[in-house]
């Protein structure tokens, strides 16, 4: 048996871990166009700020393809699949043959479409690669403009601001953080960041990236200017562009593969082409809260769905349990805050606050017939598990609706 | 293999396992030198309608915490099945992604350190300083199917003296 595995990060990982732990005589191949062993994405802000090596953020112990007797083609990229034949083609013209093929591609980088944007200078955060450059830049760099206050966005600021430099953030939307937090979360968050000395803009686009002028150009000075749809104009040395992922469904192209924003799959890990399975980033599931198909790019959800793809490829038939789509925790500076499910309140729901902005402290839960959909903590994030806990498995909270924001609430009030 | 299991009619709510936690994991060892040291305890005990519920990680067979956690440092052993986020490959950071997975709420962050703690069962210790300390018999170190059996023969022997 012959399984191939194309990506290389928590979902590829974790198939293969599983897959060897039911086939210990099955070839298993992992095809990765990075060059590098399995590194977690999320620590590349650590990374970039000098606290993590690249040997810290790897997130499996070094022998762990050895182990596991996983073959590995890094460097390497899957550029065609032939369902018919099951055979992958690589970007160097090699083809493997797989009995069972896992894709699990992740997600790129979205770049807008602005004028100037793909000049030098300018950088995603998504790859180490991405991450190593502008190590390299910064070093050079006196000033960096951020273009997108989401996490990643936010992360690169903080790790950039880190390092010394003068960091401005411009978000188009009118808070930080508009995917993962409401307005009043996002507040805190943002005067937590402001109080260090990040300066953050919120409701401004970017109409332009403009490159040294030519004089500039002749003294060897790589400054730019990014030039704001309010018509400020910013100068920096460096620009790192953090708005938003793609799916990389790619691939996918000439197999017949359903594809909506991400690979479609069943609850078996499986595509509608018989011997390809989908996991992590790249594949679209039913969210527990919503009920409805969609990406969820997030780390616990990978791992989970690499670890059932393995399984159901394996033989070992198992259904993958709906998951929570979003789920996600910060902390930027000092402030800690976790969202999990709905995070805006819908017109048939209720919800229960407690807001003390100048402690920093915030709490939100929205409750749909006594049922939790979604939750917000800020400042205070303990026991926030158990809050998903009981947004996952759909628990009535009627019995106990009163204790929810206590502090005190726990798994011991459920029970008892 | 042995895991710690609470009688919760037994628990006082003497906070004594909380104490002896912490005096373990300090590198002093005794409560004094924990208390100055300022050791957080990672077993809790908290009052419910008036009674005492002790809570600690239960050491999961599929832990979510393990799953959620992006650096890799939080494992759950082969052999021993502690979970544990330390002494590991990899390090603990501080994203409190197991936090936001544990759906028993047992890790608790260590805000000073920024990293996570959680019951480590004493890593290796023969039996764990909350069970040994506790004088009511509320915490027990015993294999999980020597806990059912005892369990059904309580409630076999109060089922036959009541009727």
């Amino acid at each position: 048996m012959q399984y191939v595995i194309i990506g290389n990060s928590a979902a590829g990982t974790q198939a293969a871990e599983t897959i060897r732990k039911y086939d210990s005589a099955g070839n298993i191949v992992i095809i990765s166009d990075e060059p590098h062993a399995a590194y977690s994405r999320c620590l590349l802000p650590d990374y970039l700020a000098g606290e993590r090596s690249e040997k810290t953020i790897l997130f499996k112990s070094a022998n762990f393809y050895g182990r596991n007797n996983v073959a590995t083609m890094f460097g390497k990229k899957a550029v065609d699949i032939d369902s018919e034949n099951q055979k992958v083609y690589l970007g160097d013209g090699h083809t493997v043959s797989y009995d069972k093929l896992l894709i699990a591609t992740g997600s790129s980088a979205f770049v807008p479409p602005i004028k100037g944007i793909d000049e030098s200078g300018i950088f995603n955060l998504r790859n180490l690669d991405d991450a190593v450059g502008i190590k390299e830049a910064a070093k050079k760099a006196r000033r960096v403009v951020v273009v997108g206050g989401g996490f990643v966005g936010l992360e690169a600021a903080y790790s950039l601001y880190s390092l010394g430099l003068e960091v401005t953030v411009v978000e188009r939307l009118s808070q930080i953080v508009p995917g993962q937090f409401d307005v009043k979360a996002a507040a805190i968050l943002r005067n937590d960041m402001q109080a260090e000395g990040i300066r953050i803009i919120t409701g401004d686009g970017i109409k332009e990236i403009a490159g040294p002028s030519l004089w500039n150009r002749l003294f060897n000075k790589t400054g730019k200017g990014v030039l704001l749809d309010s018509g400020e104009r910013l100068k920096c040395e460096l620009v790192v562009v953090a708005t938003g992922t793609r799916a990389n469904v790619g691939l996918t192209d000439k197999t017949g593969i359903k594809v909506n924003r991400g690979i479609e799959i069943n609850e078996y890990m499986e595509t509608n082409v018989p011997n390809i399975y989908a996991a992590g980033d790249v594949a679209e599931t039913v969210d527990v809260v919503s009920g409805e198909l969609g990406l969820s790019p997030i780390w616990p959800n990978a791992i989970v769905q690499g670890r059932m793809a393995g399984l159901n490829m394996v033989g070992q038939t198992r259904k993958y349990s709906k998951m929570i789509g979003m789920q996600n925790s910060v902390e930027f500076r000092n402030v800690p805050a976790i969202a999990i499910g709905l995070t805006r309140t819908p017109d048939d729901c209720e919800e229960m606050v407690i807001h003390r902005p100048h402690l920093n402290y915030y709490r939100k839960l929205i409750l749909k017939d006594d049922i939790l959909k979604g939750m917000i903590f800020v400042g205070d994030i303990r026991r926030a598990g158990v809050y998903a806990a009981l947004i996952k498995k759909k628990v009535p909270v009627t019995k106990f609706k009163q204790q929810l924001l206590k502090e005190s609430f726990g798994y011991s009030s459920i029970i008892s | 293999m042995k895991q710690i299991f609470v009688d919760i009619d037994k628990c006082t709510g003497c906070l004594t396992c909380t104490l002896a936690c912490a005096a373990e994991h300090s590198s002093s060892k005794d409560i004094v030198g924990a208390m100055l040291e300022k050791v957080q305890p990672r077993i809790s005990v908290e009052a419910v309608n008036g009674k005492a519920v002790p809570l600690m990680c239960r050491h999961c067979e599929e832990p979510t915490c393990v799953d959620a956690c992006m650096t890799g440092a939080m494992q759950k052993d082969k052999e021993t099945g502690i979970v544990s986020n330390e002494n590991n490959d990899q390090s603990c950071i501080g994203c409190w992604m197991c936090i936001m997975a544990c759906p028993y709420g047992a890790i608790q962050p260590n805000e000073e350190e920024g990293i996570a703690i959680k019951c480590d069962k004493c890593n290796g210790r023969e039996v764990p300083a909350c069970v040994e300390s506790c004088h009511t018999g509320a915490l027990l170190y015993v294999d999980g199917k020597t806990f059912t059996q005892e369990k059904l023969t309580k409630t076999a022997k109060a089922l036959t003296e009541a009727s």
